[in-house]
């Protein structure tokens, strides 16, 4: 019990802090002569505005000034310039394969994790007999915790045993070295993680389905339009919201790959996520500059992508007032 | 019954095709789901030999229910629970504190800025953990706190989860305004208001926030692994992981899946337990976000 009382005694002074801050701030704004109700608004939404600053608005810039510097959590930073980055770049032999695998990974994971479980979702967004047991047992894949279900996989693709190479070995595949030959090692991460995703992507494509107007189907079936040309004229543009932002979160989600590689640990030769690399440069090595640099440089690359998903969105995403404008026309 | 037997039977000949690839999908996608949960069970109750025998042996024969206790007492075990167990308890009462109360005063308050405050709320959600980690490491450092379970749920009295703030927010945002000006008519202070009359309103988010918030805590994994460092303070998550073993040595396979049985077991029962929320929590993630 002793190893508790002091995080507890902390945790119980933490909210007493924050109350005496809020209110604070409070009596702050009012010299400022805000009326009562905007101080108290802020002074509510206060410990959300200091943990923000404290850790993360501040820490970002902090970061990037880390990025510049050689720094081993002890002493003193010491600037180097653009040193970290030019080292990374052309003097570093795990940076580029990093890169490499880390995007592999979210270009290959993309289409079959958002457009695999639209079709799934369509198929099943039918009221057929059973239709409950199978959703319950499509979103278990969601719940499960990534540590467990990167546990079961690392063994179900073990190379001398597992059942993946049993399956294979039935149509005449010989035993396949998933984690140990590097060429292996990103399709098994694609099928993870598209297990992994496969259920909640489902369950919000289904959710989108069934909010789409029944009105509009009949309406289209009344003029006669086949049922794929329902899909490519009303489906689509009605769920297409819903689609960006799958595309997005999933895009900025595998780009973040940490805690199942680390369970899974394939050879050093398939290269390294980014996440794992700022941590092992980190954190193991307490090279804290150039794994700042690192996290930087990945956080540039989910900035750029996510900007251009959504650059590109206008050509094919419809927002609900437009729809809302063709039905007041009619 | 009747009737849906009479719906069945008008159903046309192309309509009846389609439902039998519908269940052929199902069924595949579901085998695929369940093989490996089933594989995690199979293998947790295999002898060292059974392991690896080829082909595979789907059930062990016999089982070996020791495998249980031998895995739990091959690491200090029931240490890691109890140590999880405090974490959640810790973070998931704080969270769902000041969540709340920021979220209540995004939703029934204005003041200058609150709009681009809020926006600034959501695009944290898009900020990647690991540009603030370095930082964050070096402030808990400063504190003096490394090693301790502080930097795992003491900022969760700051409110951290921007997701649930804007769930919640939706929330309040649907308890009809009359009922606030009726209370301060009343002259009831802000905290017996929002006590009596909000809290029993939004009641189930606050259930699905906590349920959401406990997986979140009880399957952390990164932040143990970078801020603990004496054993004694372990997760589960994070005594599995030591307890797989060297880059090169091979796990014992069996322990391990009881280890990863357990770690599943929590977030099965919330599942089957509270369906609803999980399924009501997943969708509004991807509609509304």
């Amino acid at each position: 019990m002793e190893r508790y009382m002091g995080t507890f005694v902390r945790w119980l002074l933490t909210p007493v802090g924050l109350f005496i801050l809020g209110l604070g701030l409070y009596y702050l704004m009012r010299l400022f002569r805000w009326e009562k109700q905007q101080a108290t608004g802020l002074a509510l939404i206060s410990p959300w505005l200091f943990g923000f600053l404290g850790f993360t608005a501040i820490p970002i810039f902090y970061s990037l000034y880390l990025s510049f510097t050689d720094f081993s959590l002890f002493g003193k930073e010491k600037w180097v310039g653009l040193g970290n980055f030019i080292k990374l770049f052309t003097n570093d032999v795990e940076f580029w394969p990093s890169v490499r695998i880390t995007l592999s990974y979210a270009i290959f994971t993309l289409p079959v994790g958002v457009f695999g479980s639209l079709l799934v979702a369509l198929l099943i967004n039918r009221e057929i007999k059973g239709i409950r047991i199978f959703r319950t047992i499509l979103y278990l894949t969601a719940i499960l915790p990534d540590t467990a279900v990167a546990i079961i996989w690392r063994q179900l693709f073990n190379g001398e045993t597992g059942l993946i190479n049993f399956f294979l070995s039935l149509f005449g595949v010989n035993k396949i070295d998933w984690f140990g030959n590097p060429k292996y090692v990103l399709p098994a991460f694609v099928i993870i993680s598209i297990w992994g995703i496969f259920g909640t992507n489902t369950i919000i494509f289904l959710a989108s389905l069934k909010d789409v107007p029944r009105v509009l189907y009949e309406a289209a079936e009344i003029d006669g339009a086949s049922g794929f040309r329902r899909f490519v004229h009303i489906t689509i543009p009605q769920i297409s919201s819903v689609i960006l932002v799958q595309v997005v979160m999933s895009l900025i989600g595998s780009l973040q790959m940490f805690t199942v590689a680390q369970f899974l640990r394939p050879t050093t030769q398939a290269g390294l996520f980014m996440n794992q690399l700022v941590y092992t440069r980190g954190f193991t090595q307490l090279h804290m500059g150039e794994a700042s640099a690192i996290a930087w440089v990945l956080f540039v690359i989910i900035l750029v992508l996510t900007l251009l998903v959504f650059r590109t969105s206008p050509a094919w995403v419809h927002y609900e007032t437009e729809v809302k404008d063709v039905k007041n026309a009619r | 019954m009747g009737s849906s037997v009479a719906v069945i039977q008008s159903k046309s000949r192309k309509e009846k095709m389609m439902d039998f690839i519908v269940y052929i999908v199902l069924i595949t996608v579901s085998a695929i789901v369940l093989i490996p949960l089933f594989w995690m069970i199979s293998t947790a109750l295999k002898s060292n030999a059974d392991i690896y025998a080829w082909p595979p042996e789907w059930i062990p024969k016999p089982a070996h229910w020791e495998n249980f206790r031998n895995a739990w007492n091959a690491m200090p075990f029931s240490t890691f629970l109890l140590n999880s167990l405090f974490i959640v308890v810790l973070g998931v009462t704080a969270e769902v504190i000041s969540e709340t109360v920021v979220a209540y005063g995004f939703a029934r308050y204005s003041f200058p800025g609150k709009n681009l405050i809020f926006i600034i709320l959501l695009s944290t959600m898009m900020l990647p953990s690991h540009v603030t980690l370095i930082p964050t490491y070096i402030i808990w450092n400063r504190l003096g706190l490394l090693g301790e379970f502080d930097p795992l749920v003491l900022r969760a009295w700051t409110a951290w989860g921007p997701f649930y703030i804007f769930l919640m927010r939706q929330f309040f945002m649907g308890v009809p305004k009359e009922l606030d000006d009726a209370a301060d008519i009343d002259g009831a202070p802000l905290v017996q208001k929002f006590v009596k009359i909000m809290l029993p309103q939004i009641r189930p988010i606050i259930v699905a926030i906590a349920i959401f918030a406990f997986r979140g805590y009880f399957n952390e994994f990164q932040g143990p692994l970078i801020y603990l460092s004496d054993k004694s303070k372990y997760t589960m998550t994070l005594g599995m992981y030591f307890f797989m073993g060297g880059v090169n040595e091979p796990p014992k396979w069996n322990y391990l899946m009881v280890i990863a049985l357990v770690i599943t077991l929590p977030s099965l029962i919330l599942y089957f337990s509270a369906q609803k929320y999980f399924i009501e929590g997943i969708t509004f993630s991807g509609l509304k976000s």
